[in-house]
Formats: C-alpha cells, structure tokens, sequence
C-alpha cells in the first residue's frame, strides 16, 4: 500500500495545496483543454437555449385564482404574467452551470494519471493538500464559467437579478457546492477509472437536492416580500450545504486518494 | 473475495438454522397487518374512496421510514469499514452494500404506494410534491451507489473503499431530504392527517405499529438471506 507524504504542518499544508493550484492553472493556461470545452460547450448550450426560448419569452399566462367571478378583457390583461418567470429562468441557468461545469471538471484527477504525475503527487503532497488545491482550482473554473455564462443568459433571456447583493450570494454559494461536488466525484470516477458516464451517474443526484434548495433561494430572491430571517434560512441552506459536503470530502478523501 | 476470514469452511457448516422461529412470527405478523389494513382498521375522514385510501398508509409509511433506516445502517457500516481497523474487511462492505440494496428495494415500494396513493387522492399520479420529489431522488441516491459497485465488480478492495466513501459523502444530500426539503418547501403530503385531537385511533394503533414491526423483521430476514447468499459465493471462491 503506498501512503501519501507525512502530514505537515498548517503553513506547510497551505504551501502544498498553493503549489497544486497554481500547478493546474499553469497547466491549463498550456493546453487550455477544459477551458476550450467547457467555453464551447457554453456558448453551444446557450445558442440553444436562446433558438428554443424565443417563443416562451413572450407567452403571457394568468392565474385564474386571482380573477374575479366575471371578468373583463382589461382586467385579464392587467393579470397577466410572463409564462416563463425569473425563478424559472434561475432554474435553466443552473442546469446550464452544472453540465457546463461537468463537461470541464471530470477529468480533473484524470489527466493526472495520464501526465504521470500521480505517483509524485502521492508522494511529496498530504491527500488533504491534493484535495484543497483540487478544490480550488474547480471553484475558479466554475467561478470564471459562471462569470462568463451568467451575463449572457440575462441578455438572452432578460432574466433578472432582483437584489443584486443576495444575487450574488446566491451564485457564489452555488458555485461552491458545484465545485465541492465535481472534486469529490471527480476522484472518485478517476479512481474507478470510469467514463464520463460514471462522472454524471455519481455526481448529478448529489446536485439535484443542491438545485432544489438553489430553486427555493431563487423564490425568496424573486419573492419582494421576504423577511431577513426567510433570507437567512434559505440562503444559509445553500452555503450550509456546501460546507458540509466540503468537510465530509475532506475527512473521506484520502481513502480514494491512496492506494 | 474472501469472506472466511481464515476459517476452516468444511467442518463449520450448520446442521439447521437456527432461529427460524422469528421468521415463523414474521409471516404470521405480516399476513394480521395485511388482514388488518383492510377489515380492523375504518376507513380516514378526508380521503378517497370513503376513506379506503388512507389505507395505504399500512404499506407506504413503513416503507419509507426503512428506506432511510436501510441508508442509515449502509453509512454506519461504511463508517466502520473505513475507520475501524477491527471492521476494516469485505464482510463489513458487503453488509454496507446489502443494507444499501434494501434501502433501494424500499425506496422503490414506497415510491410506488405513495404513487397510487397520489393517483387515487388527488387525480394525478405524480405532483411534484417535495415529499415525492424527496424519495425519487433518495431512488437515485440509492442507484448511483449500485452503479458505482457495478463498475468496480472485479476490484473488491477498490470497491469497498470508494462505495463507502461515496455512501458518506452522499449522507449530506440524504439528510438535507429527509429533514431539510419537507420543512423548507410546502407540499400537498399529508402529516397528521390520521390524527384526532385525541392522537391516533386505536384501530389505527392497532395495525399501524404492527406493521412497522413486521416491515422491520422483513428487512432484518432478506439482510441475514442475502448476506449468507454472499458468503456461500466467497466460500466456494475459497474452495476453487
């Protein structure tokens, strides 16, 4: 059984984790393999969003709870909401993140195995250290994506933002739950030497719960009349999530990390 | 894989089973809960079909309720394989797997109850409740885990450690839905719905908590047949 370096110190650990992720941006910036498909993966999915919503843009629907008995044309105009809302809008958007981030981010441990730096990084690195760094450097990909993506999608589809602060929020603490997924699942397809069948069989039902507590932040976001404590429940829902499962990945993942 | 850990097999080979008599009372259990869900307990004010429909709760309640018990036991037995040097062995995994596979065979039951139930209730079969959306992705927890163990069939080592990994790592969304989602979002599932002011009827009681027990000694029954199923394969691996 090979074991991975002596555990060192915080600022040792610090220092090897830094090493991993500039390594990996470095390397990124060479050959830019996850960076050209994830971009064209990107822009492919948003032609087909924009070609597939152009009608729903403009349907209107009515809630025909909030009408009165007799009614009126005018009063049914006044009624009349987009059949496609933000909430919705936030949904697709997310979809989109999440096999964006998938197309890029499966072969993160896998590439290593094929450079042949496996063995290296098993040896000089502690398995907390290759997780940190990994972590890090799939964070600021799904960060520059969701970047990228996001402005975009609002000119395609007019989503909104509503409160600008807690938007922002929102699509950080989802980036972190996206990332802190696809490092864990991406170890584990790598390890299995499984395809990118076994990459989205593993990670996309962790992600669903993650998208429904996103869908429900995305209701009180687009709510109006929302109290601070709804906010604070729903939204540190999210980032709650993500934290967990970042600590659980980390405690767990040397016993995928050695051999 | 050897599950003998060492053992001499021919000469440990028992002359009956014992404890058979459990299984006796568990059919029996089984066989009143069924009798008894539809001639003891009334039918409920305020469901379909005069109330009959609310005797499903006898067969989607305890299902559900051991589909997460099933995942709670798979993660204790993970837990113990990956950080106790005593459990760390094959046999653990495999009764970490088996209690995985039964939670995904409940799952499935109480996925299809709960569907009838939604058909005969509300008119619709599916409704997007979060209760229903919470078990059908508990469904997809419980197959990506198989799916995973599928791909690792011909490494055993390999395979335990990373299934046990991944059924820890998957505890996080597994109690976000079955504590966090039904509290957060609001859904159409019936709670307290069979209760008086009083609590539970009695007739109610008297079927209902039976057939938790019954549900759980079938659990505990089909755990120790496949278990055994799987230590007779590695025996006669050891054997070859």
């Amino acid at each position: 059984m090979i074991r991975g370096a002596v555990q060192p110190d915080a600022a040792g650990w610090a220092s090897q984790a830094r090493a991993l992720f500039l390594k990996d941006v470095r390397a990124e910036l060479r050959t830019r393999v996850a960076l050209s498909s994830v971009g064209l993966f990107t822009f492919a999915a948003l032609l087909l969003i924009a070609l597939a919503t152009r009608v729903l843009k403009e349907t209107l629907t009515v809630d025909l709870a909030r009408l009165p008995e007799a009614v009126t044309s005018e009063q049914i105009r006044a009624h009349m909401l987009p059949a496609w809302d933000d909430p919705g809008k936030m949904g697709l958007l997310w979809v989109l993140l999440i096999f964006s981030a998938f197309a890029g981010l499966a072969h993160s441990f896998v590439h290593e195995e094929e450079a042949g730096t496996t063995l290296a990084l098993r040896l000089s690195m502690a398995p907390g250290a290759v997780y940190a760094g990994k972590l890090c450097f799939n964070l600021a990909v799904v960060l520059c994506v969701a970047a990228i993506a996001t402005p975009a999608y609002v000119l395609i589809t007019g989503l909104h933002t509503g409160p600008i602060a807690e938007f922002l929020v929102l699509m950080i603490a989802g980036c972190l739950g996206l990332g802190a997924v696809a490092t864990i699942v991406a170890a584990l397809a790598a390890k299995a030497r499984g395809t990118g069948g076994l990459f989205g069989a593993l990670g996309l039902p962790l992600l669903i719960v993650f998208e429904l507590m996103l869908l429900n932040a995305a209701n009180t976001l687009y709510g109006g009349d929302v109290t601070p404590l709804q906010s604070i429940k729903d939204f540190g829902g999210l980032i709650s999530y993500s934290v967990l499962l970042i600590a659980v990945s980390a405690v767990t993942f040397h016993f995928v990390w050695e051999e | 894989m050897d599950l003998t850990n060492g053992r001499n097999i021919a000469s440990s080979a028992p002359a009956r089973v014992p404890g058979a008599w459990w299984k006796y009372a568990c059919g029996a259990l089984m066989c009143y809960v069924i009798y008894g869900a539809f001639f003891i307990a009334d039918g409920a004010a305020g469901f379909g079909k005069g109330g009959d429909n609310a005797r499903a709760v006898f067969f989607h309640v305890p299902s559900a309720v051991l589909s997460s018990l099933c995942y709670f036991i798979g993660v204790v037995y993970a837990g113990m394989y990956l950080f106790s040097s005593r459990y760390n062995n094959l046999e653990t995994d495999a009764k970490s797997s088996i209690a995985m596979e039964l939670g995904l065979l409940f799952c499935t039951l109480a996925t299809i109850t709960g569907s009838i139930f939604a058909g005969i209730q509300w008119g619709v079969f599916w409704n997007w409740d979060p209760r229903e959306t919470s078990i059908v992705i508990m469904l997809l927890l419980y197959a990506s885990y198989v799916v995973l163990r599928l791909a690792l069939a011909g490494r055993p080592e390999v395979r335990a450690r990373l299934s046990a990994v991944y059924a820890l790592v998957a505890v996080v969304p597994a109690q976000f839905l079955i504590w966090a989602v039904p509290r957060l979002l609001a859904g159409m599932h019936p709670t307290d719905t069979l209760q008086t002011s009083s609590g539970l009827s009695l007739h109610y009681k008297l079927v209902l908590y039976p057939a938790f027990l019954a549900f759980l000694l079938v659990f505990v029954w089909l755990f120790q047949l496949r278990l055994r199923a799987i230590k007779l394969v590695s025996r006669r691996e050891a054997v070859s």
